[in-house]
Formats: structure tokens, sequence, C-alpha cells
């Protein structure tokens, strides 16, 4: 195979669309041409890039209505009297099951669902990622006066966190993370054997729930658990922050209550 | 069967409403314009509507609505001030790292890029591009199969293809140009 037929294959072979044949002599081009290899990992990157970081615009509610408006309804259902008996029969289990729904739904859509939930997926993702790195950190704590200075000049805001760390949760550093489309200042906090992370990020433009909030530590938070991760994500004025570990759900809110409090 | 036809509308349309958003982030990053991008969307769903009979129940939804938002768009907006770049994509070599060991070089450094660019970074280098670049990256990145593209962009698989990787080799010398 040569350098020019391998990088034609390259994105139909990111996309699962190559056969066993092709996609094993791929790999094997791959592995004895460093610059396909390059290539293969720069066009990886990019399509990651773009399907996670690339803004998705949504179309604004006003839009949305006219163009409902604009479109003709369905004729309204006029069912045929013989048909009755049949339908009535359906209905009571029907309308039974739609009040258990209409029940179950809010409780559905604070805990698992709803505007916020990518906001999470994204939190718990970071938090996985760190925890995977060989150097999760940038900086390494000497505490927050050493960390936070750090930030200066890498970030294109100046992340507010002013709880230092304490004997429960002490501070062991920072990076430079992404949230999303943007940058975001990174801490990890430890609790007994266990890593937290608090990403603290610019709020503006992302997809904030408004439903299903909760009040935690003195702040109201969306409180989630997500793949055995308690997230508690929370908007303070043009920042937001999001809190991810596998400790208890008291203990993260206790976290939550003394950065709230010392903001 | 005038009943008949209505109800197919309204089925047609509830599904195509669902696409409102899809289309609105096409025509966004099309026009550049939020207000321009509403009128192109509003303009695609008034066609779409007339045209209700010509879609072909079973097909692609989406790409027929793609493909009348992007005819919509070259008839009412290519003359105005939005195409950056002289001369289409097919007319453009794809600037491909060669094996050298200076493009190596430059290969790891534009990996460690990409691996740090953010949104912003992405979207700008994105509407520096061509229309026909950010549409065919933007309608792969939709999920579009080449077949599918081909038909919204009117044009054969195979160019579809080439298109696509010219269009992401100057997406990444746009990125690369930020970096330096």
């Amino acid at each position: 195979m040569t350098c020019d037929e391998a990088r034609e294959l390259l994105l139909d072979a990111q996309r699962g669309r190559l056969p066993a044949d092709q996609r094993g002599a791929l790999e094997g081009h791959q592995a004895s041409c460093e610059a396909c290899a390059h290539e293969a990992a720069a066009e990886a990157l990019l399509s990651e890039a773009l399907e996670g970081r690339l803004p998705q615009h949504a179309a604004p509610v006003a839009l949305k209505r006219r163009l409902a408006a604009a479109w003709p309804d369905a004729p309204a259902a006029e069912p045929a009297p013989r048909r009755w008996a049949s339908w009535r029969r359906a209905l009571v289990p029907a309308l039974a099951v739609g009040v258990l729904l209409l029940a179950a739904l809010p409780l559905y859509y604070q805990r698992s669902s709803g505007p916020g939930e990518p906001m999470v997926t994204e939190a718990v993702n970071d938090h996985l990622r760190l925890l995977s790195s060989q150097h999760p950190l940038d900086i390494e704590s000497g505490g927050m006066h050493q960390v936070k200075p750090w930030f200066e000049g890498r970030l294109d805001f100046a992340p507010v966190v002013r709880f230092l760390g304490d004997d429960e949760f002490p501070l062991r550093g920072g990076a430079v993370g992404y949230y999303l489309d943007r940058k975001a200042a990174v801490f990890v906090f430890h609790r007994r054997l266990h890593a937290v992370t608090l990403l603290v990020f610019r709020a503006e433009g992302l997809p904030w729930p408004r439903r299903g909030l909760e009040r935690v530590g003195g702040v109201t938070a969306q409180v989630t658990t997500s793949r055995g991760f308690n997230a508690i994500v929370w908007r303070e004025g043009e920042l937001g922050y999001a809190l991810v570990s596998d400790v208890d759900l008291p203990e993260l809110a206790r976290l939550v209550g003394r950065l709230a409090a010392a903001s | 069967m005038a009943g008949e036809r209505r109800a197919d509308a309204a089925a047609l349309g509830r599904e195509a409403l669902a696409y409102a958003d899809t289309l609105y982030n096409l025509a966004r990053y099309l026009t550049r314009s939020p207000t321009d991008a509403e009128d192109l969307v509003q303009e695609t769903y008034a066609r779409a509507l007339s045209a209700v009979h010509q879609f072909t129940p079973g097909t692609n939804l989406k790409a027929w609505l793609f493909r009348i938002l992007r005819n919509t768009f070259l008839s009412q907006y290519r003359h105005e001030r939005h195409n950056p770049t002289v001369g289409g994509l097919d007319t453009v070599v794809a600037v491909a790292p060669g094996p050298e060991s200076t493009q190596l070089l430059r290969g790891d450094l534009e990996l460690d890029r990409l691996r740090k660019v953010v949104g912003e970074e992405i979207e700008r280098a994105l509407a520096s591009l061509s229309e026909e670049a950010r549409t065919v990256i933007l309608l792969d990145l939709e999920g579009l199969s080449e077949v599918e593209v081909a038909q919204v962009v009117g044009c054969a698989v195979g160019t579809v293809k080439s298109r696509l990787s010219r269009a992401r080799a100057a997406l990444r010398e746009k990125l690369r140009d930020y970096s330096r």
C-alpha cells in the first residue's frame, strides 16, 4: 500500500467503513510509515475536536414557533363511532400509564436527563481523564496561594476559588483543562484516598438546567449521579463550577459548602 | 384524498421540525449571521412545504432538507459578501505532510495543537474556509454518508471524498496558523 492509498482510506477507517482486509493493510502500512501514522493521529484528533468542541448553534425558540405555525397541522382525528368500543378497551390502561409517566417524568429529568446532562457527562469525562492521566496536574499544590497565581496568563478568565483546602479536603494541585468548548481551571482536592475534581469555567452560553435544581451547601445546583460518580454543577455569576468524585454525596456537598462559604 | 395529503404533509412537518436545530446550525456556519441563518431556515421550510409532494417516503428527510437549505443559500447568498476563498475546493491542492523529518516535527506540534484547540478557535477556522469546505465538513459531521452528501451538494460521490479530504486539510492548516 502506498502513502497516497493509505491517506485515501483514513476517514473510512475512522468511521469503521473499511473491510477487514483493507483495515489490516492500512494498519500494517501505518506501523511502518511514520508520516502516515502522524496523518492518522492528526485526522483522529481533528474529528475529536470537531465532534466534541465545535460550538453547536440551536435554533431560537421564536424561530421554531414560526416554523411550527407555518406548517399545516394534521386534520383533527374523527374516530368512527364503531371503532370507539375497541378504543375504549385500550383507553383505560393507556390513561393509567399516562398518569404514571406524568408523575415519574419530573423525577427522571431531575436525576438523569435534561438540559444539563451534557454538562454532567463532560464533567465526569474530565474527572476520568484526570484519573487515568499519568501526570494529571500541571502544578502540584503548595496551597491555593501557589496554585491560583499559576493560572494567570493561561486562561481567559480568573477562576474564583477561595477555599484553600483543609485537613478533610486537602488541595493536591491544578491544571488547565477543557470543558465542552472552552478552557477550564481544574483543581484536584482529596478526600481520604479519593480524588475530587473541581472544574471552573466561563458560564455563558452553556445549556444550564432550570428544573430539578437543589440547594446544596449554600448554592443552587444540579445534583446528579452518573456512571457511579456524584456530580454537583452550579453557577455563580459569570463562572460555572462542576465538582465530581466517587465520594459520597453528603461529603461532596460539604466541600461545596466550603467553596461557597469562602467565595 | 386532499385530507390524506394534508395529513402526510403534517406528519412530514412534525418530523422536519425536529431538524430545526441541525438546519439552523448549518445555516449559521454558512451565513455566519444569526439573522441570515433564521431567514435561511425559514425559507428552507417554506420551500420544503411547497415541495413536500416531491419527497420520497423512506429516504433521508434530513439530507433532503439540507439540500433545500444549501440550494436556497446558494441562490440567495452566494453573490453577496460571504465567500472568502477564490475558486472551489476541487481546484485547491490539499496540504498534506510528507515523510520528511521537518514535516514530522511539524506534525508533532500539530498533534499537540489539535489536542489543545478550543471550540472558539475551531469555529473561527471553519468560518474562514470556503462555503464548499464548510458544507462538506459540517454534513460529514452530521453523520451523512458520502452518497447523501453527494446528493445534498449535487456532485459525484468520488468528488465528495476528495472535497472532504481537502477541506479537512485546509482546516488543519488554519488551525496550525493559529498556533504560530
